[in-house]
């Protein structure tokens, strides 16, 4: 059996799955003991805890201690060498610029300055700071400035992150802000973590556990404590993932709606594989190298409160409480349901009492009116939709053949999840001129997401022949290769080097390999071919777990 | 978090799968590592700053501004299509108002493709800023006057050609001299055609110029000339051989220098123009453009290994420049004095070398001299491929007379013996071959 739980801000939802059977569900009200939460969840799934074989957690304690700003004080040391001046990226006073640079295929032009490194940590030492995250330009590159200002400084701190381990991508300020939260939040993860398998332990839960990521994989408690910063936003992605278990067809492109009460989450899953941000997510107004599901958030939801704004309806973006037919201060999306006699629960009266007001003023019949909020609120959800979808065409390509045979993403359905899913389907049928599924299970959709999520991990290699250097940040590889080696080469050894670090994070299943991105360039220099430069990106691929797939 | 003072459109198309052969300087390799520095440098992460996708030029916007012989599509290469639609996506945006100005960066190139095109010259086969030009001109047509600052080590003999009779394009080029470099023109006395005099100025800078003696050009020859023309448009063919490390040139210009350039000028539109030293240059003149187009502070760009003091100009360069800065400006300051007298047709003939394909051209070319439009003109081409044609190119806004006289060459072009006889009517948007 495997345990799914999903830490939203406002319930904690739990699932029990045996192949693809749900064997149990579990809905409890979060409270401010996470910890306590999850046990309360777990408990009320009443099942045999013996049985559990894998434990999965998506959790918001990293994205709510990164956007209320309640993370440890770090330290930041950055070298940086000529470009864009990298002080505008420094968050704190704690963020020192260091001497050394790195050009773009990894070559030293400007040492590090052994005597300033440890002048800046002995500073920071003595603020009482006890992480610090250590971050150069071109890292990925070469990362030999990171691990010395490492080894100089790491016995003097309890927690150090170094850029180049977090992602292999090239983006210097996103690996400044990213290495930065990642060291901010260990401390917060590393307790959270031990609390969990205590609470989990004292239950007599002893299964392995993970953690959901951005990108809708997992990685072990172990590695959540090394980087904690790609468990953010981790909830959309739970729901992405959910949407992909619950998926009936995996060939066709789905655009996926996660209905809130205050918000309406929108992504899609082309063939079964959902898009990714392509640079990076977005955390508290900063920008990350954290891989993540591309999913628009836009402020329209059940419990919306619907007011009238220059003579118009207006839904959203703020949620007063529940809904007026369920004791709410307010009008909303769910009460006008109400009113149509689409809602089996709830009091009608006290919907219609809440919405006669704004029929009166607008002099429409009740109806009509709430047919226009139902309609309003499909329709932001609609040009959202369209947005994303439009962006997402708009994505640039740098090859002759991608332009010639554009892939354009165009989604056959709609599949939508989470509460008013069921009620508002035949709205967004209407609406969006499409078919509109809405699963079985919609309402656990998230713990479901997390529970089948299946361990990835991506990582990116760089081949020079000519410097005879590969690299593999991720994996901290940075080997002497022969002038000779070719592109086979380097996926064998990629592709190796993936499977062993795959069954040290524990990855279940077989693991299977696939490439991301696959580049070879002839080096010429002086009108002949010194050398080949070679890009590798390589993943354990993401999806849903064998188990549930193949029941 | 960094916000741009411009918006800046970025059109980024590397053609990673396009080479004129593997070891040439346009192969796959050309744009890698400037795809690095700005990947690095964050540049696209900047509020207001913003990569767009590349467009594909059709077969009419080519027509608009080659005659292509024998047909558009034997021609050119689909990356071809992808670079001169690059160029128009970004006019496009600056059109629409999306952004501000926009950077077409973008391979393969243009600036050495003339009017007639029998193959490739200097690395390029169509004249990607001209093809965006003559678009905006159909879709805006308040768009009168525009300028083409080229700022590539090579002179643009190309863009020179096709806009040779146009009063309404100034064309400047800033180039290495001649006497030392390919193509080998870009002289002041090359100073436009009898409808267009003082439309062409070009600035032969001697080898080893470096940032004071462009930047004097800039401030002190450019800017006042455009601050009298008063361009609708203005464009920068931002070639980027003028680098110090340049494999194929010898001048000692930097990122910086180039950077600052762009502040000065200011242009709406850059289009990516030659520059070899792919490693050492181009990312850092690039990340620098983009920085100086969005009004971003770029004063931190540097090449790694610059050492100012080992490039700076010889001060008998400087003194040469200012000297020439000098006669340019008076040089300008008279184009109203030359005037042709007495004729209605002026020719000229001139022999051509496509030296990227091993082809030889001889040109007569005809134009009608007019008081009253840009005036018509004809092109007899010739060859070695065993092609023979004749162009007739019926400028926009021409006058009825020019008209007539376009039409009548088209229609009854004499015994010559052409393959084939071409109609450019811009104005009617006409585009026709007929084979006698």
């Amino acid at each position: 059996m495997i345990v799914g739980i999903d830490i939203g801000g406002t319930h904690t939802d739990a699932v029990c799955i045996r192949g693809r059977n749900i064997v149990a569900t579990a809905k409890t009200v979060t409270g401010d003991d996470l910890v306590r939460s999850i046990r309360e969840a777990v408990e009320a799934l009443s099942i045999d805890y013996a049985g559990i074989r894998r434990t999965v957690l998506s959790t918001t304690l990293s994205t709510n201690a990164i956007t209320e700003k309640k993370y440890a004080p770090a330290g930041m040391i950055v070298s940086a060498g000529p470009g864009i001046d990298p002080r505008r990226y420094f968050i704190t006073d704690d963020f020192h610029l260091v001497k050394g640079a790195i050009d773009h295929r990894g070559r030293e032009y400007v040492p590090i300055d052994p005597d300033e490194v440890t002048r800046v940590a002995d500073g920071l030492k003595k603020k009482g700071i006890t992480g610090v995250g250590i971050v150069s330009k071109f890292s990925v590159r070469n990362p030999s400035h990171e691990t010395s200002i490492c080894s100089l400084i790491e016995k003097d701190f309890e927690h150090v992150s170094l850029g180049h381990t977090l992602s292999g991508s090239l983006n210097f300020p996103r690996r400044i802000h990213t290495a930065f939260f990642n060291t901010a939040v260990m401390p917060v993860q590393e307790r959270f973590v031990q609390s969990v398998r205590q609470a989990l332990s004292e239950l007599g839960i002893r299964s392995p556990l993970f953690f959901l990521k951005a990108d809708g994989g997992t990685f072990s408690d172990s590695a959540a404590d090394r980087h904690p910063v790609e468990t953010i936003l981790s909830g959309p992605a739970a729901s992405m993932m959910g949407g992909l278990a619950l998926c009936d067809d995996l060939e066709a492109t789905t655009l996926m709606l996660d209905i809130g009460g205050t918000t309406t989450d929108i992504g899609v899953l082309i063939k079964g594989i959902p898009v990714l941000e392509p640079r990076g997510v977005d955390i508290g107004g900063y920008k990350t190298l954290v891989r993540g599901l591309k999913v628009i958030s836009v402020g329209v939801g059940g419990d919306s409160r619907v007011s009238i704004a220059g003579g118009d309806i207006r839904v959203g973006p703020h949620r007063d409480g529940p809904p007026a037919c369920m004791g709410g201060p307010s009008p909303t999306p769910m009460d006008a349901l109400a009113v149509l006699g689409r809602l089996p629960q709830g009091d009608r009266e006290k919907a219609v009492h809440a919405i006669a007001p704004i029929a009166g003023q607008l002099k429409q019949d009740i109806s009509e009116v709430s047919r226009h909020i139902v309609s309003i609120m499909v329709g932001v959800i609609r040009r959202s939709a369209h947005e994303f979808i439009d962006e997402v065409n708009r994505y640039p390509v740098y090859t002759i053949f991608e332009m010639l045979h554009p892939e354009v993403v165009e989604p056959d359905r709609v599949m939508a999840i989470g509460g008013p899913a069921e009620l508002l389907s035949p709205f967004i049928e209407e609406s969006f001129e499409t078919r509109c599924v809405v699963p079985d299970h919609a309402m656990v959709a998230n713990a479901l997401g997390a529970a089948i999520a299946r361990t990835t991990r991506q990582i990116t290699l760089t081949a020079d022949t000519q410097l005879r250097r590969m690299i593999c940040p991720e994996l901290g590889m940075d080997e002497k290769i022969s002038p000779t080696m070719s592109m086979d080469e380097l996926k064998q050894r990629g592709e190796r080097a993936l499977r062993e670090n795959a069954s040290r994070l524990g990855i279940l299943d077989k693991g299977e390999v696939s490439i991301l991105e696959e580049q070879v360039f002839n080096i010429v220099r002086g009108f002949s071919t010194t050398g080949k430069n070679m890009r590798l990106k390589l993943q354990t691929k993401p999806g849903v777990i064998d188990e549930w797939g193949e029941a | 978090m960094i916000t741009a003072k411009r918006k800046t459109g970025l059109i980024f198309f590397p053609a990673y799968d396009w080479e004129i052969s593997p070891s040439h300087p346009e192969r796959q390799e050309r744009l890698l590592y400037t795809q690095d520095q700005v990947m690095e440098e964050g540049v696209l992460d900047i509020e207001g700053i913003t990569e767009f996708k590349a467009g594909l030029a059709t077969e009419k916007d080519i027509c608009r501004a080659h005659f292509c012989v024998p047909d558009v599509e034997s021609r050119i290469t689909p990356s071809h299509n992808v670079s001169a639609g690059g160029c128009i996506e970004a006019a496009r945006l600056v059109m629409e108002g999306a952004v501000d100005n926009a950077f077409a960066l973008v391979r393969p190139p243009g600036h050495h493709a003339m009017r007639v095109v029998h193959g490739a010259r200097g690395f390029c086969n169509i004249n990607i800023e001209a093809v965006m030009i003559e678009w905006v001109r159909k879709n805006y047509p308040h768009i009168k006057k525009i300028a083409v600052v080229d700022t590539d080590c090579h002179h643009g003999d190309g863009t020179q050609d096709v806009y040779w009779h146009d009063p309404n394009v100034l064309y400047i080029s800033l180039h290495q001299d001649g006497r030392t470099l390919y193509p080998g023109s870009g002289f002041p006395e090359e100073f436009g055609g009898p409808n267009a005099l003082g439309r062409n100025l070009n600035v032969p800078l001697p080898p080893k110029t470096s940032d004071e003696g462009i930047l004097h050009v800039m401030e002190h020859f450019v800017m006042p000339v455009l601050g009298e023309f008063k361009p609708d448009l203005i464009i920068n063919s931002a070639g980027q051989d003028n680098h110090y490390s340049d494999p194929i040139t010898n001048m000692s210009f930097t990122a910086g220098g180039y950077a600052r350039l762009n502040e000065m000028l200011g242009p709406h539109i850059c289009v990516l123009e030659g520059g070899y030293s792919i490693e050492a240059a181009l990312p850092y003149v690039n990340t620098g453009i983009i920085l100086a187009l969005a009004g971003v502070d770029y004063s931190y760009i540097r090449e790694p290994d610059l050492d100012p003091e080992k490039i700076k100009e010889d001060p008998r360069i400087i003194d040469y420049i200012k000297q020439l800065t000098d006669t340019l400006l008076d040089l300008w300051g008279s184009r109203d004095n030359y005037e042709v007298r007495g004729e209605e047709i002026v020719r000229r003939s001139r022999n051509i070398f496509y030296d990227t394909d091993g082809i030889s051209e001889n040109q007569q070319e005809s134009v009608r001299v007019c008081a009253d439009c840009p005036g018509v003109y004809k092109i007899d081409s010739s060859a070695s491929t065993g092609y023979h044609i004749l162009a007739v190119h019926i400028p926009w806004g021409a006058c009825p007379r020019c008209r007539e006289q376009g039409r009548a060459w088209f229609e009854k072009p004499g015994r010559h013996n052409y393959n084939a006889v071409y109609l450019q009517d811009m104005d009617n948007d006409e585009y026709t071959v007929k084979i006698p």
